[in-house]
């Protein structure tokens, strides 16, 4: 009952004229800077902030919020027209939603992750609303082990699902987590790979490198493979943007799987909604009937991600809101809007400031509402990309991926670091080396060693910590089958000539 | 390819090396714990024990493969080299200009595209750069002699 006055309290709030208005401008914006390469949540909320001195702060936080999960939809529309993620929590998406579009069936991928982040976003809500304490209390037992546990199992299910090379995968994944390394060390202080380079003492900013290896890469990749870009050319039309009867049956569950992983990796601080999208994709993948189409555009890897994505990124109110620990950059940036306009998020944040909390809570459900109806009107004039030749979007590419890095810290060297990294990406395309295990590696790297080295602080130096709290056992037990996994497969066939032999 | 994914192997071996040396010289291990060597130690390990398996993979394979060298990638060395004369010319031109330079630039040399277009889009371009991301977006984009 409690609950339903405090939506009926918080809709009071959130449905007041001005309220909707600061509503739908964050959902734009936050459309807007998804689209827009190398240009993320953090930053667009960063650039805000100071324009909000004066305002009502539960107007602020309502416009922040809309940006944050605006950009989550809008993020969507680069990964599917170019296969550049707008946000790194659309990366997911470019693997399925860009072999869509190739395939004509760009509307189809973009109308499943508007439908699909609303269906999520929504379930979300309503989740975090009925179940946020309880659930804020399961993620509280989170120790470091537990974060470490969680984080080696990522990288394990990428390593069996990233491609036909698994050491490959693994060497992509260790390059992330060194890159992760570089700067100096939060706990000793000490600088580690600088080098004596200043700019590389804070480490490196992972927009500058999502906006070389996936931006410049791509540019670089499209050039050699020209046949690649000419569906692009393809025509747009408004029926496109609806779903086939076979395309909805395939997507509706993967939508509801997305949504509730998506929502539980959320809540996990720290979590992240790109992890969330990950985790969601690499389960897909792995209860799917066809596996080995993923990658080749089927429309569940688009639903599963997408949905995981938006679902997350309203559930990661929650460790900000009750416990006042930010779960990604851009709620790390809320946080510092938080402290600037007097107000501390935490447990008493639900007493003293129930209106802000349930007018934000609120709000959720009518910008969901107001992005699905944008992604559906708008999409048919993103698409309109879709028809300008590459030789044009590339130079354009360039300049989003360059602007995109020199807001990172406003200098020269990110931009040439960026340039740097659309070259190793394209050396390691070539390769046949996958870039997600290390984007992966590269986002949850921090996290992982500092989880490691707490966990080891924590026992005293010994490993047994992993294997002797129930939560961490069953992310080390699934990490440790899921990189068994490749070992098995090739054991199985190396003996089966043997057996051939044999008969 | 066999060649190419050996190099690649002897180039992630040398890598692993160099992380494992550097990372020896970082503390191992502190007062209170791990160290900030620790971590970086056990990557290096597994980049060089990755990079071993991959190079015995590539000595054993026989089969050549995918070419590494396509037609096309010199016009991708080409579009490097452009950006990167762009990124040169960055602080003398300013963001908006340099930027906008090298759209038309790489349309003209790469895309083969009009005159006319090229020039249309090295005004829009710039002016675009200038009010989205300078003005509206409020990033302080270096200047150039033009002045914006």
């Amino acid at each position: 009952m409690d609950i339903l006055q405090n939506l009926y309290m918080g809709f009071s709030i959130s449905l007041t004229p001005t309220n909707i208005l600061y509503c739908l401008a964050g959902a734009f914006i936050g459309q807007l800077v998804g689209v827009l390469p190398g240009i993320g949540a953090p930053t667009a909320v960063a650039l805000l902030l100071p324009m909000t001195f004066t305002l009502n702060p539960t107007s602020a936080i309502i416009m922040f919020a809309g940006i944050y999960y605006g950009v989550a939809y809008g993020g969507t529309i680069t990964s599917v027209l170019i296969n550049i993620p707008g946000e790194s929590s659309t990366v997911m998406t470019c693997l399925d939603g860009y072999q869509m579009a190739l395939k004509g069936r760009a509307g189809a991928a973009l109308s499943v992750a508007a439908i699909g982040s609303w269906i999520a976003g929504t379930i979300s809500v309503v989740l975090l609303m009925c179940f946020a304490p309880a659930l804020a209390n399961f993620a509280l037992r989170f120790g470091p082990p537990e974060y470490f546990g969680l984080a080696l199992m990522s990288f394990g299910l990428l390593t069996v699902f990233g491609g036909d090379q698994p050491i490959k995968s693994i060497v992509s994944t260790l390059m992330g987590l060194f890159i992760a390394t570089i700067g100096l060390d939060v706990v000793s202080g000490v600088p580690r790979f600088a080098f004596g380079v200043p700019q590389l003492l804070g480490g490196v900013d992972f927009i500058v490198i999502i906006c070389g290896i996936f931006g410049i890469t791509e540019i670089f990749n499209s050039i050699e493979n020209p046949d690649e870009g000419d569906l692009i050319k393809q025509k747009m039309r408004l029926k496109d943007l609806f779903l086939t009867r076979a395309e909805w049956i395939a997507s509706r569950w993967a939508i509801v799987r997305g949504g509730v992983i998506g929502f539980f990796v959320g809540l996990i601080p720290a979590g992240g909604i790109t992890t969330a999208s990950f985790l969601a994709y690499l389960a897909e993948k792995r209860i799917s009937k066809h596996p080995e189409k993923f990658g080749t555009g089927v429309i569940e890897g688009v639903a599963s991600p997408e949905a995981a994505n938006n679902s997350a990124s309203i559930s990661g109110f929650a460790p900000l809101l009750a416990l006042g620990i930010p779960g990604s950059p851009t709620t790390a940036v809320m946080l510092a809007g938080f402290m600037m306009w007097g107000i501390r998020p935490g447990p008493l944040l639900f007493q003293n400031n129930a209106d802000l909390v349930w007018g934000l809570i609120s709000s959720k459900f009518i910008g969901n509402l107001i992005l699905l109806l944008m992604n559906i009107f708008l999409i048919p004039f993103f698409v309109m990309i879709l028809r300008v030749p590459y030789t044009i979007l590339m130079g354009f590419i360039v300049v989003f991926a360059t602007v995109g890095a020199f807001t990172v810290s406003n200098n020269l060297f990110d931009v040439w670091m960026m340039l740097g990294f659309g070259v190793l990406g394209y050396v390691m395309t070539k390769l046949k080396y996958p870039i997600v295990p290390l984007v992966l590696g590269l986002v949850l790297g921090r996290l992982a060693e500092n989880s490691l080295r707490q966990s080891l602080m924590l026992s005293g130096g010994s490993l047994s910590i992993f294997f002797t709290r129930p939560i961490t056992l069953l992310f080390m037990v699934a990490a440790i089958l899921a990189y068994l996994t490749p070992l098995i497969q090739w054991a199985m066939k190396s003996l089966r000539p043997a057996e051939v032999k044999a008969a | 390819m066999r060649f190419a994914d050996l190099l690649g192997g002897v180039v992630v071996l040398l890598f692993g090396l160099s992380v494992i040396f550097f990372s020896s010289q970082l503390p191992y291990a502190s007062e209170y714990g791990p160290g900030p060597g620790l971590l970086p130690l056990w990557l290096g390990v597994g980049l060089a024990g990755c990079a071993i398996a991959i190079i015995l993979k590539a000595l054993k394979n026989p089969g050549r493969g995918e070419a590494f060298f396509k037609p096309r990638t010199r016009v991708g060395i080409q579009m490097l080299a452009m950006i990167a004369v762009a990124f040169l010319l960055l602080p003398l031109l300013g963001f908006s200009v340099g930027l906008a330079l090298f759209t038309a630039a790489s349309m003209r040399i790469i895309g083969k595209h009009g005159a006319l277009l090229c020039a249309l889009t090295f005004v829009g371009a710039a002016i675009g750069v200038h009010f989205i991301f300078g003005e509206w977006l409020s990033i302080p984009l270096p200047t150039g002699i033009v002045g914006w």
